[in-house]
């Protein structure tokens, strides 16, 4: 159980320092993507496709499409960053900046590394989350939607356990994929069906699609904070997170590790 | 003079292939120990494993004393590595990638701005502080690879190939550098194809072929040992009687190098060589470690 005690480490606090560090510097352009998407979103889903579709039955009970969109459009950016910053961005550290084998020349060992771009990844979606939802904040202040906006700090925690999650997830391919072009690989047969068929921007009822669902965590991760911010079932979805979110991290990082070893050390 | 590093019988398997069998190797301060051998000798695969990349199947490693398979961290403490790639963080400054590195370490350097400040004097980095790695001319880039590998004072240095592709001025500016780092202490791991540098800056050489070391210790008994004490040179399109005669001295066809065989031989084979061909134009010279590489890349 090394490879799970690294993640407590200060070589792996170290590598999600430095990964910080650039962000802080870059801030003013990482701080626009989450800003913005929201916005476009809510415009091309809520204010577009909800003009069809005032509101539609969740629960038993009617809700406007706007604000049933918000907690999957949180859920949503959560899978997004996770798994763009542990795909694209691991890869291009990995394999053309070749960041991680200069860190792997000091006290940092596979482990850490690893786990510091699994922490990052989980950090950053956080503070994605953190944005987004100051911008639902101001959506619901000004009357657009209606959403427990007191209740957003709490899905901060369960952000980075997700997103921890998808991160393990994303470097699996980050290990695999011989070139960044075979990332469209990865990006279209898993990214965009977990992402688009997870109840994040419509309800799925078909069956092989509910039935799938059981599996996809970004479908839980969608309820649950549907559950938390519009009034709903908490319990069912959160503990659906929480355990596929485990079984990501506990299968996929052992895994990603040993992948890794060979890719990056040749061992 | 400390030993920093001691490694015995180091084996190691890659790919189902025994690609280092039974190395030893040992480094005191002030020494610089020339690790060389052609292309496949196992010459990476063994630096990867006393630096710590790679666990050896069989063997062990000390470095200042500390096992290096119980405690790889603190081994590592005292240990820099220049790798033979720029592997520096292209995110930062030049400046910025002497201090991240130290984040890498624990203890930490002490007095880091002071260090770091150091460092770019040291290796004449002060004018390319703000700037961002890849802006650097080769020569440059290797001195930040170094600097960064002492960042946090380390016993031992790993310098991979540190001059390759480089310039004459700017190997010679790197050579003056790892020659004053010798002169403060540090024990240093050089790696390199180019046999003047080899020569010029190892106290001691030891040779791999094969994943196997086949000699060691100074470059002039390296050389006697595996080359011979001289080589004559003597074009190829004279050889037929030539060819015979190594032949018959149960050799096979020399290293060819533009058109013209360089064939070591003893004190003994060179007067019985003169005996056999005294109207034979060809000059004599001493060994060069080239000669062994030529030698050892010939050897199945």
């Amino acid at each position: 159980m090394t490879w799970l005690v690294a993640a407590l480490e200060w070589q792996s606090r170290a590598v999600v320092a430095r990964h910080l560090s650039v962000y802080m510097r870059n801030w003013y352009t990482a701080f626009l993507p989450p800003a913005f998407e929201p916005v476009t979103m809510l415009l091309a889903f809520g204010v577009g496709l909800g003009g069809y579709v005032a509101t539609l039955t969740w629960q038993g009970r009617p809700v406007e499409y706007m604000s049933y969109v918000a907690p999957g459009l949180l859920a949503y950016a959560t899978f997004m960053t996770a798994i763009f910053q542990s795909l694209f961005a691991a890869f291009i550290r990995m394999r053309y900046q070749r960041t991680w084998e200069g860190q792997l020349t000091t006290q940092v060992a596979l482990p850490h590394v690893v786990w510091g771009e699994v922490l990052w990844a989980g950090l950053l979606s956080t503070m994605y989350v953190v944005i987004v939802s100051a911008v639902l904040t101001g959506l619901h202040a000004a009357g657009f939607l209606h959403i427990k906006v007191v209740l957003l700090p709490v899905l901060l925690p369960v952000v980075f356990v997700a997103a921890c999650g998808f991160a393990a997830l994303g470097l699996c391919f980050t290990a695999i994929v011989p070139t960044i072009d075979h990332m469209n690989l990865p990006v279209f047969l898993l990214v965009l069906p977990m992402g688009l068929l997870s109840s994040t921007y419509f309800p799925l009822e078909h069956p092989v699609l509910v039935a799938l669902n059981v599996v996809n965590p970004l479908h839980h991760l969608a309820q649950a904070f549907r559950g938390i911010l519009l009034g709903g079932p908490i319990a069912g979805p959160l503990t659906g997170v929480l355990i596929l979110s485990a079984l990501l991290l506990g299968i996929l990082v052992p895994l990603d590790l040993r992948l890794l070893r060979r890719r990056v050390l040749g061992d | 003079m400390s030993v920093l590093l001691d490694a015995r019988n180091l084996v190691k398997h890659l790919g189902g292939r025994r690609v280092v069998d039974g190395v030893d190797l040992a480094c005191e301060s002030s020494q610089i120990v020339g690790l060389l051998g052609p292309n496949g000798a196992g010459k990476t695969t063994t630096l990867r494993m006393l630096y710590g990349f790679l666990h050896p199947d069989e063997g062990r490693i000390q470095v200042n004393g500390v096992e290096l398979g119980r405690d790889l961290v603190r081994a590592k403490r005292s240990i820099g590595v220049c790798t033979q790639d720029d592997t520096f963080d292209g995110d930062f400054t030049v400046e910025q990638n002497l201090t991240i590195a130290a984040t890498y370490f624990r203890p930490r350097p002490t007095d880091l701005a002071r260090r770091v400040g150091e460092l770019l004097d040291r290796f004449e980095l002060g004018p390319y502080a703000g700037q961002k790695p890849e802006t650097l001319s080769g020569g440059y880039r290797r001195r930040l690879m170094i600097a960064r590998a002492l960042v946090h004072r380390p016993r031992l240095l790993f310098l991979d190939e540190p001059t390759t592709g480089l310039d004459p001025q700017a190997r010679m500016g790197v050579w003056d550098l790892v020659d004053g780092l010798r002169a403060e202490g540090l024990g240093i791991i050089l790696t390199t194809h180019y046999m003047d540098e080899a020569e010029r800056l190892s106290d001691a050489l030891t040779v791999l072929a094969h994943g196997r070391v086949v000699a060691r210790g100074t470059a002039k008994t390296v050389l006697g040992d595996l080359v011979g004490e001289h080589v004559v040179v003597v074009e190829a399109g004279q050889g037929a009687a030539v060819a015979a005669w190594l032949t018959a001295q149960g050799r096979g066809e020399p290293a060819s190098v533009l058109g013209a065989w360089h064939v070591p031989v003893s004190g003994e084979e060179l007067a019985e060589f003169a005996r056999a061909f005294p109207a034979l134009r060809y000059e004599v010279r001493g060994p060069t470690l080239d000669d062994l590489f030529m030698k050892l890349s010939l050897t199945p």
